[in-house]
């Protein structure tokens, strides 16, 4: 792929190709690390590598609630003063981080490892929603929050889940608008996610016929 | 080479593809009418203080400045030409948006002009987000994209010997790209799928017709799924590739929902 790749030396060319496989990483900035990386004293590099070994080794994913972990239950999930009734679902574990910074939910969380992305092949079954419905099977759950980015792909997320969580009499609200379109919820400041969190509203999944909106559900917990 | 400062340009477009990028970046892929596909940087556009932001967003109509850099262009600013709004009251009507998106940007190059593509998809945008979803609109789409690229099905001769169809049920061969008469059948050991009569009419309908005289159509599941799975395999064969979003307006567009319809009936 890279422009250099066939006259550097093969080490070379796996490493800036594995650098291009990264989020976020374009040709350029491949080269430019790898080139870096050449030039770097071996033991920052051996640190580097150890240090990558050992997210592989240790952190895991946690087996409820999807957040990474270092064990198979998150400090999240296992801790007893959280309300176990509200679930907030996420696209990717910073988010979780953001939603804790804002201070203004005390329940659990769910994260989904992504969004449903029709155009690059993301559907619905690459996200942990199976895991999802498992964890609201008991009942103790009466309300889910969902907290996807407000771009036309998170929106598209939340009223999916919206529709597939319907028929289980959970309540489900999404994170109000003060969070202008496009902005991601890692970059929200924490007032303004606060006060997203506080007003959130009930989703609604489809137009015109709407108003539905689980007014039907049996054993509505409330 | 490089030249000093960098050369700004300013185009109609709307957002088909938008992925994260860098920090806080989002690398967006316009379709421009004049320009073709445009693929440029919107710097910053997830941060919530941003300017581009919601602009810079899928489905988004917009009048964007783009500065040319050495490598990728950047959007330096971007704003909205047409609300569509109501492309985001539903399921049906975001997963039908993002399939056109998908399907114009497929027929669509880098640097490759083509207006009427670019026309025919902000208005069938519009009529997504102003009317209710119908099924037929992916299918009027997919036609008239295929008939502004030159790839119309074959639909009112035999597409190999060039004979008068009798009006009954036929097949369709998406690998020779039209109906085959009975003769022709046999003659390619391909793929052919079925094509009713109906299925034909409406075909035949949707190629001649604009969207207003599409949209009052009551089309039968059966002809429904039938012309669906003819575009659908015909476009396939001339991009030589599968439309992905496809999967998702399918499933989402199908779907009943459980509280909706259970017990009573
Ligand atoms: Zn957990
Ligand atoms: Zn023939």
């Amino acid at each position: 792929m890279s422009e250099l790749a066939p006259s550097a030396a093969a080490p070379v060319a796996r490493l800036i190709d594995a650098f291009h496989r990264l989020p976020g990483v374009g040709p350029k900035s491949a080269q430019r690390l790898t080139y870096h990386l050449i030039r770097m004293p071996r033991d920052e590099a051996e640190e580097l590598a150890s240090a990558i070994i050992g997210v592989k080794d240790r952190i895991v994913f946690c087996d409820t609630c999807m957040n990474i972990s270092e064990s198979v239950e998150c400090a999240i999930c296992r801790d007893l003063t959280r309300d176990r009734t509200r679930i907030c679902i996420v696209e990717e574990p910073l988010d979780v981080l953001a939603v804790e910074r804002a201070r203004a939910f005390r329940g659990m969380y769910h994260v989904l490892h992504g969004v449903i992305s029709p155009v690059n092949g993301i559907g619905p079954d690459d996200l942990k929603l199976k895991e999802l419905l498992v964890r609201l099977a008991d009942g103790t759950v009466t309300e889910v929050i969902i907290a996807t980015n407000p771009n036309l792909e998170g929106e598209a997320t939340a009223m999916y889940i919206q529709r597939l969580l319907s028929h289980l009499g959970v309540k489900v609200t999404a994170l109000a608008r003060g969070l202008p379109s496009g902005a991601d919820l890692e970059y929200a400041d924490d007032s303004t996610l606060a006060h997203a969190m506080e007003s959130r509203a009930e989703v609604q999944s489809s137009n015109g016929t709407g108003g539905s909106g689980g007014g039907a559900s049996p054993g509505l917990a409330n | 080479m490089v030249s000093s400062r960098p050369h700004t340009y300013s185009v109609e477009a709307v957002v088909v593809r938008a992925s994260d990028f860098g920090e806080a970046d989002r690398l967006v892929t316009l379709l421009t009418p004049f320009r073709g596909l445009v693929r440029a940087v919107a710097r910053g556009a997830r941060k919530p203080k941003s300017r581009l932001g919601g602009n810079v967003d899928l489905l988004r109509h917009i009048k964007a400045s783009l500065a040319e850099g050495r490598s990728l262009h950047s959007v330096s600013q971007a704003e909205s030409l047409t609300s569509l709004r109501g492309l985001h009251s539903g399921l049906e009507k975001m997963s039908t948006g993002l399939y056109m998106a998908e399907v114009a940007e497929r027929f669509s190059v880098e640097g490759g002009p083509n207006p009427a593509l670019f026309n025919q998809f902000v208005q069938m945008l519009q009529v997504l987000d102003e009317e209710p979803v119908n099924p037929l609109m992916a299918r009027w789409f997919d036609m008239h994209v295929l008939r502004i690229n030159g790839f119309l099905p074959a639909i009112s001769d035999c597409v190999d010997c060039g004979s008068a169809l009798e009006p009954k049920d036929h097949v369709f061969s998406p690998a020779r790209g039209g109906l085959v008469c009975p003769e022709c059948r046999a003659t390619e050991n391909d793929v052919l799928l079925p094509a009713s009569m109906n299925t034909i009419k409406l075909l035949r309908h949707m190629a001649r017709s604009r969207w207003d005289a599409v949209r009052p159509v009551d089309a039968g599941e059966e002809e429904l799924r039938q012309a669906g799975r003819i575009l659908r395999e015909h476009m396939q064969f001339v991009l030589d590739r599968h439309v992905r979003s496809s999967a998702f307006m399918d499933e989402v567009t199908r779907w009943r929902p459980a509280g909706a319809n259970s017990p009573s009936p």
